[in-house]
């Protein structure tokens, strides 16, 4: 019983301790869910925040808000002006650029913050919008919240179509990462008022130096991740297939130094979805096979040669050469070396299934 | 000086392991990786075996000394020295221990303010934390024994949360192995005493275990465990970020829990820095329990009165610090004390044990 007015006045204090520190309740905050910068005249940005509000009785509806200003968190401030509540980023889903300023101003200024303030989550989804991300925001869609449905598109489409694995860590740890250059993936409105994928953009120094359509997606993914998946149609003589990569996976090996020459040996296990031709016997899918092979071949080649005329290693060549190579020249890689580098594609396709029928 | 503790006041041999283990793991655990890898690369994780040999060598130095003397850091001061010399000698200690006090807790609010709640106020958080503290260290040596064990126990499964991150992780990093010189893997090494310090603690609680001889082979498992999670989390890391991006960052390992979902709970680094509390609850404990006892020791005052007294000390030094440069400052000097006291101090008082001892033997009086 000695011991009850101690543990008495240890109740006290934290009692009195939890008054000490900011609450967040969530009625009485603009909980941001989707955030967009665009280009503005050069000296300032504009940005876009869009936030659920919550009625009574009702579905949250998405509302926007505008602000410019110099740098990311007195934009926020600007948009404070106008809320009624404080503006909370904890929660932020995705984040979006216009192209405009991905291409003129470059983002790398912007994207400080976001790794420097604690609120914010490694996971959330960076992407480049066709257009104005101002304009993207303020659509209306799906029953989600735009931030939060603009991510779920993403990550269906990493983990079951062409596009690479993407968030915010893997961009800043292909950033950081000597020998790589960052992408994000590019969204638009269509006009039917809908989000869609339409390719990936490669970053230098902080601006959009290439982007890739859609359906270059696949073979891009084939050489960045290390087990992919993804869909793509072969057209052969005897009819198109559309195959259905299910589990992929490449081997990077180093052949010769000086200049560099590197095989990438792409393994693609696939099963055939849908096929158009007369029937589906053990040749033709032998065919299909074949086909696939070179059509993997020569696309992954097109890319390859494209970065390295665009002076761009999103693939991560250069941080791979410097796992094998001590001393690696670092410094010349992308200006001089990348471009002297030969790559030996060996792709292997094996069709496992064809279907339920022949 | 031969002190008798009561049999119902000592603690098992193998509790030994818990109480290194927890004094070891603190605050530095949170961000060992940046440091480490701007002297020796990724290749830190050799940095750490080394200055894994380098404990055990000094855990082993400590374990003869006190075995010698069969007491604590003071009988030791004491055989050496004799009397006079090991009060001036324990004042100086007891000041090294309430540096660490102040380092782990300065840093650990840090922490907080930074990541959670930035306008916590350091002062008030410190002093209800010392109520607790207080609170077990006058509960005696075996309720500090049983928040360590509980302290190395209960966060057990923050271990397997950092597998959540391998999904991100590119071990490639690590390659080529053996990029950096030894000067650089020791000077790697060097940055890793902060992170390691605490081991010494045996020093001051030797006395209390029952069983000593028993207790070395616990002793020494719990630097190896200490030593396989920096191991296992410095690879992690590594792995983890870029070389370039894990400059950046102050607190690795917290920001590795940044990637963490869970259907439950948004974002994980709440709970983990809500849990290190528990964490760093022995590595206050112990240090201010034993800078009470040395104080009563030195002064012959009563332990109660004595822990009070470093504890408001403490407590005044901790809300001094309030910037990140100053905190920074504050925090590499002590880790510099540290590196010290156990790497140049221990070594010289084993010596001075030797001759000590080679001397008693040889006089004229024994």
């Amino acid at each position: 019983m000695v011991r009850l007015p101690k543990i008495l006045t240890l109740f006290m204090f934290s009692a009195a301790l939890s008054g000490c520190v900011e609450k967040s309740i969530l009625d009485d905050i603009v909980l941001v869910n989707g955030l967009g910068f665009d280009y503005c005249d050069g000296v300032n940005i504009q940005a876009t925040v869009v936030y659920p509000d919550y009625l009574p009785d009702q579905p949250p509806k998405d509302k926007t808000f505008t602000g410019r200003a110099r740098m990311k968190k007195t934009v926020l401030q600007d948009i404070s002006r106008q809320t009624t509540d404080p503006v909370v980023t904890g929660s932020i889903n995705t984040v979006v650029f216009g192209r405009e300023l991905a291409e003129k101003q470059g983002i790398l200024d912007l994207v400080d913050s976001f790794h420097r303030d604690p609120r914010v989550g490694s996971t959330i989804f960076l992407g480049v919008i066709d257009g104005t991300a101002k304009e993207f925001l303020k659509g209306k869609y799906g029953i989600r919240s735009t931030g939060e449905h603009v991510a779920k598109i993403i990550e269906h489409n990493i983990k079951h179509e062409d596009l690479p694995r993407t968030n915010m860590q893997r961009f800043f740890s292909d950033y950081y990462q000597t020998g790589k250059t960052p992408f994000m993936p590019l969204l638009r409105k269509t006009e039917a008022g809908n989000v869609e994928l339409t390719g990936i953009s490669f970053f230098k120094y902080g601006k959009i130096a290439d982007s890739i359509p859609a359906e270059k997606m696949f073979f891009f993914k084939l050489l960045s991740d290390k087990y992919s998946e993804g869909l793509h149609s072969v057209k052969t003589k005897e009819g198109e297939a559309s195959v259905r990569d299910i589990r992929s996976s490449h081997n990077f090996s180093l052949l010769q130094q000086n200049p560099l020459k590197i095989r990438v040996k792409i393994k693609v296990n696939g099963i055939i979805d849908e096929f158009n031709g007369e029937e589906l016997n053990p040749s033709t899918v032998k065919s299909v096979e074949k086909e696939f092979e070179k059509i993997i071949y020569e696309e992954c080649m097109e890319l390859i040669s494209r970065f390295q005329e665009k002076e761009i290693d999103p693939i991560g060549f250069g941080q791979f050469a410097k796992t094998q190579i001590r001393n690696f020249d670092m410094e010349n890689w992308l200006s001089t070396l990348y471009k002297d580098l030969s790559v030996d594609i060996k792709p292997k396709v094996t069709i496992t299934e064809t279907g339920v029928i022949e | 000086m031969k002190i008798h503790i009561p049999e119902n006041k000592k603690i098992s041999p193998f509790l030994v392991l818990f109480l290194i283990h927890a004094n070891q793991i603190g605050v530095g655990v949170l961000g060992f990786q940046r440091p480490i890898s701007k002297e020796a690369g990724y290749d830190g994780w050799i940095s750490i075996l080394i200055i894994a040999v380098a404990i055990h060598i000094i855990m082993w130095l400590i374990l003869k000394m006190c075995s010698t003397v069969d007491g604590d850091i003071m009988s030791v001061h004491e055989f050496v020295f004799g009397k006079w010399i090991s009060k001036i000698l324990g004042i100086f200690v007891i000041l090294y221990l309430c540096l660490t006090i102040v380092a782990i807790l300065r840093s650990y609010i840090e922490i907080i303010q930074v990541w959670m709640f930035p306008s916590l106020q350091t002062f008030w958080f410190s002093l209800v934390f010392f109520i607790l503290i207080l609170y077990l260290v006058t509960g005696g040596f075996r309720v500090i024994t049983g928040a360590a064990f509980f302290s190395v126990i209960i966060p057990v499964y923050i271990l397997f949360i950092f597998l959540l991150v391998l999904p991100y992780a590119d071990f490639t990093n690590l390659l080529p192995i053996f990029d950096h010189s030894f000067t650089d893997l020791l000077k790697g090494a060097y940055t890793m005493t902060y992170a390691f310090a605490g081991f010494e603690a045996i020093l001051f609680f030797y006395p209390f275990i029952k069983e000593p001889i028993k207790a070395k082979k616990w002793a020494h498992m719990g630097l190896l465990l200490t030593v396989a999670i920096h191991l296992y989390l410095a690879l992690i890391a590594f792995a983890y970020f870029p070389r370039e991006q894990l400059q950046k960052n102050i607190w690795p390992t917290i920001t590795m829990w940044k990637i963490v979902q869970m259907p439950f709970v948004e974002r994980f680094e709440y709970i983990g820095i809500a849990n290190w509390c528990l964490i760093i609850l022995p590595n206050i404990c112990i240090p201010l329990w034993a800078s009470g006892r040395i104080a009563k020791q030195i002064f012959g005052i009563r332990q109660k009165t004595s822990v009070a007294v470093l504890a408001l000390f403490c407590l005044a030094a901790v809300s001094l610090f309030s910037t990140r440069t100053s905190i920074q400052k504050y925090v590499s000097f002590a880790g510099t004390a540290g590196f010290y006291f156990n790497f140049v101090y221990v070594p010289i008082l084993f010596i001075a044990v030797l001759i000590a001892r080679r001397v008693k033997k040889n006089g004229p009086s024994s």
